[in-house]
């Protein structure tokens, strides 16, 4: 028989637990002071009362007064006053505990949870507890007791303690007990993350490792590890693929017809070139029935709709009209996780087909583990295809111009295959005092591509890539032979 | 100077009223839950009790109720305590001196003055 389960309330949260808690089961959460355990005992308490019938008991032992505790979770929005007191209850058991010792904690315990049909519990500052025991063996009895009370009452219970953490998970009560979280704080260089791990969680799978939160208005806001989250791709229809046209002539022809779709594109080259230019016309080719979206680390919608207008792109149109959403994400501070969810939920929600993603680098930047970017992005893409989204990355490359060496000489790409079906390569290359843009196809998966250099231009209305490879022929044999040629040749 | 029972359950309250109430001359006695409380009545009789209003085992409502319908106890002046607004724990329980959580050290004085007002 399936035990039932009572959910945090907490996306993020329940995401890793892979439905949530057991009912009736007794879970340890661990953090330092200022971790978040008691913002998460009380987001607990009144997601669990908004949500079911239930009873929520917030018990403390040694922790913050209550009315303390109240004014600082007063102003977060999971915050009800309408349920205090008749679908939340506050008491303190610390003079209990003092004057009547464990077994008196128990008996109170199941008093209240007895005499107020109490559905959830969260028991703060079990450290106290632990310091009044004896013995390990009278702690471990306690857990016991506590586990009893649940059981026979269907009550879940979340002991927090501020312990420490280094004997996670081997000290014995966290043997016994159905879960153990840990929260902490991490600190990468000056920048520091909040990070929630689940150690342990009876009866089912659950993501394991180290996940991200932050502390809002909104209380815990967690983000699973994207790349545990979508392991494995939310199943779609596997629609045979077609040709998405990128709208720049040229490049669709060299890519043998357009891109493949549903499929990523990555557009590697230097800054100028004309990336964020191919994402205008790519995007200028959604429809109301094909709608898009340009998320960018660097330009806000602002400049990106005049730059659209000023090429003559129905773009400008679709992101007055939404058929094109726009999300500006500075990389100037962020969690990877909270943005590729955002990502994917608008994505979702507005039944993206074309996305425009500029650039990689922002999640580089935004990492604080920047080993952790191919795997997420490998995760992102592949759900990405399930979902029916083609999509086209910009990678910034350095200005290696072309002067006298192969054109493709100082380009890194390692790695970018697992993200990218189809990977176009912009380059410069320098002639006495003249740049000329270059553009190829390194890879098209299951397409027929021009295996030549191209030239192209940044005109008035966009990208123009020239018909064939004669112009470019042109510009490398006057680099290897030192002869100018004439434009056009 | 009267003598006043503090009923609270949270650590430190009830010490922090005692101390302030002591200091200004009255007696003080102390209870962490209303039944501790209706076992301290038997003992001794204040003439003031300040009753938190969320305690374990009876809470804030169920004591001011059994002590109100008590004829040997119902002269006993009352007043609630709460961090929850005034209008949420008195309702039921009539217009009785109350005392907001977190408090200040006058509002203390204020409570118990405006409580044993008016006393023989």
């Amino acid at each position: 028989m399936a035990l039932e389960t009572v959910r945090s309330g907490i996306g993020g949260l329940d995401a890793i637990l892979q439905g949530g808690f057991l009912n009736g089961g007794v879970y340890i959460v661990q953090g330092e002071p200022g971790a978040g355990k008691t913002i998460l005992g009380n987001q607990l308490c009144y997601n669990h009362v908004a949500q079911t019938e239930g009873f929520a008991l917030y018990v403390t032992l040694l922790a913050e007064s209550h009315a303390r505790m109240m004014a600082h979770i007063g102003a977060m929005s999971f915050f009800d006053p309408e349920a205090v007191p008749d679908r939340v209850y506050y008491v303190s058991a610390f003079r209990v505990l003092e004057e009547e010792g464990l077994k008196g904690l128990v008996t109170l315990l199941r008093r209240e949870v007895q005499n107020r049909n109490v559905s959830l519990v969260v028991l703060d500052g079990l450290v106290a507890a632990e310091e009044t025991a004896g013995t390990p063996r009278e702690f471990k009895k306690f857990i016991h007791e506590v586990q009893t009370v649940a059981a026979v009452s269907a009550s879940t219970m979340f002991l927090l303690t501020s312990a420490s953490a280094s004997n996670i998970p081997v000290a014995a009560e966290q043997t016994m007990v159905d879960g153990v979280i840990e929260m902490r704080l991490r600190l990468y260089g000056r920048r520091s993350e909040r990070e929630i791990i689940v150690h342990k969680r009876r009866g089912g799978p659950f993501l394991e490792g180290r996940h991200s939160f932050l502390i809002t208005g909104d209380g815990l806001c967690v983000f699973p590890r994207t790349e545990a989250l979508l392991a494995r791709p939310t199943p779609g229809d596997r629609a045979p693929a077609f040709r998405v046209m990128t709208g720049v002539a040229g490049l669709d022809d060299m890519l043998g017809g357009g891109l493949i779709g549903p499929s990523p594109m990555m557009v590697v080259g230097p800054p100028g070139i004309g990336k964020t230019t191919l994402g205008i016309h790519f995007l200028g080719g959604c429809s109301a029935k094909e709608p898009g979206l340009f998320f960018s680390f660097y330009e806000t919608k602002d400049a990106i709709s005049r730059q659209a207008r000023q090429l003559g792109s129905p773009l400008a149109k679709w992101l007055e009209t939404g058929v094109v959403d726009y999300v500006w994400q500075p990389t100037t501070d962020g969690l990877i996780d909270d943005v590729a969810a955002r990502l994917l939920d608008i994505v979702r929600r507005k039944g993206i087909k074309r996305l425009f993603l500029d650039g990689v680098d922002g999640f580089v930047e935004l990492a604080v583990e920047p080993e952790r970017v191919k795997p997420l992005f490998t995760a992102i893409t592949n759900e990405l295809r399930a979902l029916g989204v083609t999509v086209i990355y910009t990678h910034e490359d350095d200005v290696c111009v072309t002067g006298g060496v192969l054109p493709l000489t100082g380009t890194h790409l390692r790695g970018a295959s697992g993200i990218a079906e189809t990977i176009i390569l912009m380059r410069y290359a320098e002639l006495r005092s003249e740049l000329h843009r270059f553009v190829s196809v390194l890879k098209a998966r299951n397409s027929h591509i021009a295996r030549t250099l191209r030239r192209f231009e940044m005109t008035d209305r966009g990208i123009v890539v020239e018909p064939d490879n004669a112009g470019a022929e042109g510009v490398l044999e006057a680099l290897q032979s030192g002869f100018q040629p004439q434009r056009g040749d | 100077m009267a003598v006043v029972l503090v009923v609270d359950d949270e650590f430190g309250i009830a010490e922090l009223i005692q101390a302030i109430l002591e200091d200004e001359g009255h007696r003080v006695l102390t209870a962490i839950h209303g039944r501790a409380a209706l076992a301290r009545l038997s003992q001794d009789e204040p003439e003031l009790i300040l009753i938190d209003f969320m305690m374990p085992v009876m809470d804030g409502a169920a004591l001011f109720r059994t002590i109100a319908n008590d004829p040997k106890l119902k002269h006993i002046r009352l007043a609630m305590m709460s961090s929850l607004p005034r209008e949420t724990v008195l309702k039921g329980l009539g217009d009785v001196p109350f005392l907001r959580k977190p408090f200040r050290y006058k509002d203390v004085l204020a409570v118990v003055e405006e409580a044993l007002d008016g006393r023989k």
